[in-house]
């Protein structure tokens, strides 16, 4: 591997942009994001910035066990993003609706059937600590040696 | 200007530039009172499935045979919310998560489950698909079949003198097979679980 190319996958790393999107949670798992942004936890030390655009995103955080509203909207956002890309979902809803899946709610859990997700974060609500290493592990397999892909 | 040269001073340290660049905080440690999803101790499983009963979230516990052919509570991530409820109420103490089961075991508190059968006897028609769906009355007196007027009174329930009758309801384990062989909904079984400690 050449140089250049190490020195753009090490900053690629350290540079991720996230933008989350609430398909329809109790919010919970939009609390715990916020507690990664806090002091305490404080995501950019690791090079994670929250950019509330697609367009600029890298990585889309999904929270909420996809209420029927977002049938379109979400595929159109997820088209927004530019390559390359990846979704996180955050908490049980995106991946089984939780609580919230129950007869005669309106809710279409999973989210991986409407839009590709590469890595979902169980828990209700995870630990920002969750969160944070799987956006860090998830960075690192997806932005390395991207030109070659 | 002695000012700056206070400045130049402190930024030709090595020590600040290393600071500067790659200080972190601290890495975060779960704490051992967390309670993370529950994992297994080892303890047999009895069977008596009050972790399934008491579980809040659709779809997060289930018991299972695993390979040697005992039972054995598997959880699925992604349905779990980590309320620790299973852990608290299981009997044999499979499970265990954080410091549920010190804390109950320093604070003598514990779960006691019963289990109470009430039947409506303006809707119920006699036809004994509940005491013979019943998988004790089915342990107890394998004889009885259809209609369920065989004559044994160690049974949970049976019909006797053409209604329905409650025999042993401390026999009951809260299965609730009872409630789904039911063609009229007139058996139901209310679960009641309540929490107890000892002072002394």
């Amino acid at each position: 591997m050449s140089f250049l190319q190490s020195l753009k996958n090490n900053v690629r790393q350290r540079s991720i942009h996230v933008c989350y999107v609430n398909v329809g949670s109790c919010n919970g798992c939009d609390i715990e994001i916020l507690a990664c942004l806090a002091p305490r936890y404080d995501i950019e030390q690791y090079g994670i910035y929250v950019h509330n655009n697609p367009r600029e995103a890298d990585i889309l955080l999904i929270t909420g066990a996809f209420c029927e509203q977002w049938e379109d909207k979400l595929a159109d956002l997820w088209d927004k993003i530019p390559e390359p890309k990846a979704a996180v979902t955050i908490g049980n809803c995106p991946v089984s609706g939780c609580v919230f899946n129950r007869r005669g709610s309106f809710v279409d859990p999973p989210v991986s059937k409407h839009i590709p997700v590469t890595a979902s974060i169980p828990g209700c609500p995870p630990r920002p600590t969750e969160i944070l290493s799987t956006i860090l592990s998830v960075a690192s397999e997806l932005f390395k040696d991207y030109e070659d892909k | 200007m002695f000012s700056i040269f206070c400045y130049l001073r402190e930024f030709l340290r090595p020590e600040w530039w290393k600071k500067f660049l790659f200080v972190k905080t601290a890495p975060l440690v779960t704490p051992p009172h967390y309670r993370d999803f529950p994992v297994l101790t080892g303890n047999e499983c009895s069977h008596e499935l009050r972790c399934m009963m008491i579980c809040p979230a659709p779809g997060a516990i289930e018991v299972l045979k695993n390979a040697e052919g005992k039972w054995e509570p598997v959880i699925y991530k992604g349905h779990c919310i980590r309320c620790g409820l299973c852990v608290e109420a299981c009997p044999d103490n499979v499970l265990t998560s954080g410091d549920i089961l010190s804390v109950n075991e320093k604070e003598k508190t514990y779960f006691l489950a019963s289990y109470h059968l009430n039947v409506d006897d303006s809707i119920c028609m006699r036809c004994g698909n509940c005491s013979v769906a019943c998988p004790v009355n089915k342990e107890v007196d394998p004889q009885l079949a259809y209609t369920a007027t065989s004559s044994s009174n160690e049974v949970i329930m049976r019909i006797k003198n053409s209604k329905l009758t409650i025999i042993h309801p401390e026999k009951c384990t809260g299965c609730k097979t009872c409630e789904e062989a039911c063609p009229n909904h007139a058996i139901t079984v209310a679960r009641v679980l309540e929490g107890f400690q000892d002072e002394d």
